[in-house]
């Protein structure tokens, strides 16, 4: 190669470079699933000790090794969204997160990504709510809880999406970058969504500007659960918060129900955690939705619940 | 007497050391300004403003209340009544970096110059004694104007103070850029080895911690360039004629008990006047001992081993021939002084330019940050030093420009949305006030701090989505922290596609309402916002219907 041909060539991949079109695209796999479905599985789980709770939890499941592999890099996807005391259950229990990351530990996963994008300052909401000192305290540099870099945005193309075409995710929560999807979202009431629970979480593995999505909110929320697929989904029910969330003003909003619910099917367990604030799997306009679209199934009398 | 060398390490070595060493505590200290998951901070973090008596002096002057957090400026100017101006020289990062500037960017390339073009270079060199000839005369002026402003309660010191130059010059522009820089790198390394190896160390220790942007940076930075381009001027221009805070060591300086013997350099040689860089030793009439930094060049220099800083007696000796010449020469000439003193007392004059002054009440808009109640009070005591700016977490508070006058600038508002970036008050933090020089912003604590408005909020009815287009959103009501935003109406609209959509409608309640900006900061309308927070003492702004009493219940 002579130096003409260099600056020929640099020249031609730059420009190819800047023309591509920096569109992510993710396999319509929905279609393809909904006809090999069985039954979907859920547990539900009651006691204090967390570590306990998430073996009993997924135990029935199959244990974390149905769902992690050697290898594999794991998000697990807590929700840290606010600058409040973990008594206060705006955050995901740390002690449940830590014992998952556990489980994932011990089933060879080549590392464990902990992350979510708070709403109130990101520093002081990681801080407060107690989970990056949980995930340090394993000891294990393949589990870190991390800073997103909003820099690792990139836009999504939603081909199945009713309300929304396109948004922006973190990369670390794609397939591209990660193999299994743990999604451990917190229980919580919300005014616009009645309920935050498995579906809402995808809130913190996205980029761009989150209010948009308020104006559709069940739909839209269904829509960007096609993109990232939670391969487990585990509802953090220890704590849960009954009104003013989802920040919740004081400890008067929290009601502690020792409780994890868990399932790879996103929307029956987000269907049996509605029951648990006295509502109906109907009355959540993203749970609705999303059965729609075929994510999952959200008539109870379906599933077939364990209790463990 | 002191001795030629310390351990027979010449003394120059041991200010340079001083320097470096004390420049890198003063960038730590610079790091540690800023949130370390820890509500707390470790403390000293300011420790730079309070030593410096200029801030201490300025702010009390025009408060007429003693502040008993700037006692380490009474320090250092008790210190140098006694040792003379030893700060600019051992201790100043502003100096240190000066020193280190002209090392790197003007001696070089000067002596380069002399040698080739010696005519051109001697015309400069007229040229700069000139300059430095007017210069000596206007040497009190800044010193004189910012405390006779200060006396009349006109706050001018943020524009000249060496430190606030810095601090702020460091925290809106070296600092984002430094961070945009880096962040580029690991962004290109993507899980690269730099990514892997070098981020997380760098992230810790010299990277801040999140990225900024501020308002008027580049106004920041061209005040932080002219004592830089001084330095082309003269060696240490800067501390020598400008520096307001150098001028009031100086001044107290004067009654030092260290002197240099001899005060003149010999005849026949004048390696110490050269080595000088503060013009202190000069065989001409003009020298001014007391600019003396103690820097030790000339006690290193002096081929004879000559020159020595000794302890005056009380008495007075006579052997001391610094004493009389030190107090017939001088910066401070007769002249200098009356004229310093005119211009300072036509600041009144100027303070009453109607442009430059606060005004009677600020701009419903301009939030100040919390625990500030009273605004002329809170101007006053603000040094414009930019520690809370710097230690924000959520990066809201900006400096002001001209809301509230030309001595307003740089003081902090809580900037809910500028240009494209938002911020708000974060609910649970006091940092802004444990950083505070003087206590402008008082210190809270987080009960204290959440029962107190910055602001309050008044949604905007012919903005807002659910009362003005019927589209569901009440993201307000979701951030809120005190819970103050409450859906008071739920009725359901029809949506373009003809179906049925719940809408809620918000209100504020205005008696829990803390005016933290959250709301209109996360309000889903891009540019103006549905909803605003104005000053606590704010008119209704009557962008709110009126609801009928059975409506404003919560549903």
């Amino acid at each position: 190669m002579d130096r003409r041909e260099f600056l020929e060539r640099v020249a031609a991949w730059s420009t190819g470079v800047c023309l591509v079109s920096p569109v992510f695209k993710v396999r319509d796999i929905v279609a393809a699933e909904l006809k090999s479905r069985k039954p979907s599985v859920l547990t539900v789980a009651r006691g204090k000790d967390c570590a306990a709770l998430v073996d009993r939890t997924l135990k029935p499941l199959g244990g974390i090794e149905a769902f992690v592999q050697k290898g594999m890099r794991v998000v697990v996807k807590p929700n840290i969204g606010w600058d409040r005391p973990p008594e206060q259950a705006a955050n995901t229990n740390a002690a449940v997160v830590k014992a998952i990351v556990q489980r994932c530990l011990g089933a060879g996963a080549k590392r464990v990504m902990v992350f979510d994008r708070p709403c109130n300052d990101p520093r002081r909401s990681y801080a407060r709510s107690g989970i990056p000192a949980a995930v340090a305290s394993i000891g294990d540099p393949r589990a870190q809880c991390v800073q997103l870099n909003p820099k690792r945005c990139v836009p999504v193309q939603i081909d199945g999406g009713k309300s929304i075409r396109q948004f922006e995710f973190y990369r670390d929560a794609l397939e591209t970058d990660c193999d299994c999807y743990i999604n451990v979202p917190v229980a919580k009431h919300h005014a616009l969504a009645r309920l935050t629970l498995g579906l809402k979480n995808i809130m913190g593995v996205l980029g761009g500007n989150r209010g948009e999505l308020h104006k559709d909110i069940g739909q839209r929320l269904a829509d960007l659960n096609l993109v990232v697929r939670p391969k487990l989904t585990i509802i953090d029910a220890t704590r849960i918060l009954l009104r003013n969330g989802p920040g919740g003003r004081n400890l008067d909003d929290v009601k502690a129900l020792d409780t994890l619910v868990a399932s790879a099917d996103p929307v029956a367990v987000d269907a049996y955690a509605t029951t648990l604030f006295d509502l109906k799997p109907d009355e959540i306009s993203s749970t609705v939705a999303a059965f729609k679209l075929g994510l999952g199934e959200m008539d109870l009398t379906k599933v077939k619940i364990v209790e463990a | 007497m002191l001795m030629r060398r310390l351990l027979w390490i010449p003394w120059r070595w041991w200010r340079r050391a001083s320097q470096w060493l004390l420049l890198l505590l003063f960038l730590w200290l610079f790091r540690r300004t800023q949130y370390g998951d820890s509500d707390l901070l470790a403390g000293g973090e300011n420790l730079l403003f309070r030593l410096d008596p200029l801030v201490g002096a300025t702010a009390m002057l025009a408060a007429r209340q003693w502040i008993a957090q700037c006692w380490p400026g009474l320090l250092l100017a008790a210190l140098t009544l006694v040792g003379g101006r030893f700060f600019c020289g051992w201790a100043c990062p502003l100096g240190t970096l000066l020193d280190g500037f002209h090392r790197l960017a003007c001696a070089g390339p000067l002596a380069v110059w002399r040698r080739l073009h010696r005519h051109s270079y001697d015309r400069l060199e007229q040229v700069r004694s000139t300059i430095a000839r007017a210069a000596r005369f206007l040497r009190y002026l800044p010193l004189f104007t910012v405390l006779a402003a200060a006396a009349i309660g006109f706050s001018l010191i943020g524009w000249i103070d060496p430190f606030s130059l810095l601090f702020r010059g460091l925290t809106f522009w070296v600092d984002p850029m430094w961070y945009d820089g880096a962040d580029a790198v690991f962004q290109w390394s993507n899980d690269g080895w730099i990514a892997s190896h070098v981020q997380p160390w760098a992230g810790k220790h010299l990277l801040p911690a999140a990225a900024t942007t501020f308002q008027w940076a580049a106004v920041s930075a061209v005040l932080l360039a002219v004592p830089f381009l001084l330095e082309l001027v003269g060696r240490r221009f800067w501390c020598r004629y400008v520096c307001p805070t150098g001028a009031l060591l100086e001044l107290l300086s004067r009654g030092s008990r260290l002197q240099r013997v001899p005060a003149r350099p010999c005849p026949s040689c004048r390696r110490c006047a050269d080595v000088c860089p503060m013009d202190a030793v000069d065989p001409n009439a003009g020298a001014t001992p007391e600019s003396c930094t103690l820097c030790m060049n000339c006690v290193d220099a002096c081929p004879k081993e000559m020159v020595q800083f000794r302890v005056k007696s009380v008495k007075g000796e006579k052997g001391a021939k610094g004493t009389k010449e030190g107090k017939a020469g001088g910066n401070l000439s007769r002249r200098g002084a009356i004229a310093g003193l005119i211009v300072g007392a036509t600041v009144p004059a100027a303070a009453a330019v109607t442009a430059w002054r606060r005004p009677a009440s600020p701009p419903v808009d301009l939030l100040r940050p919390p625990g500030v109640g009273d605004e002329s009070r809170f101007l006053d005591l603000c040094v414009r030093c930019g520690e809370c700016m710097k230690v924000c977490p959520t990066n809201v508070l900006q400096p002001s420009w001209f809301e509230a006058g030309l001595e307003g600038a740089f003081a902090p508002r809580v900037a809910v949305r500028f240009q494209f970036e938002r911020g708000y008050c974060e609910f649970g933090c006091t940092l802004c006030g444990q950083v505070c020089p003087t206590g402008a912003i008082p210190r809270l604590s987080e009960k204290q701090k959440q029962s107190q408005p910055i602001g309050l909020a008044y949604l905007d009815h012919r903005r807002c989505l659910p009362w003005a287009e019927s589209t569901p959103c009440i993201r307000c009501e979701e951030m809120c922290p005190t819970k103050a935003i409450t859906v008071v109406r739920t009725y359901t609209a029809k949506d373009k596609a003809g179906q049925d959509v719940e809408i809620q409608q918000p209100a504020v309640d205005r008696t829990l309402c803390i005016g933290c900006g959250i709301c209109e900061s996360s309000c889903t309308i891009p540019g103006v916002a549905g909803i605003h927070v104005l000053r606590p003492e704010a008119p209704n702004p009557g962008t709110e219907f009126l609801l009928k009493d059975s409506e404003r219940k919560p549903t």
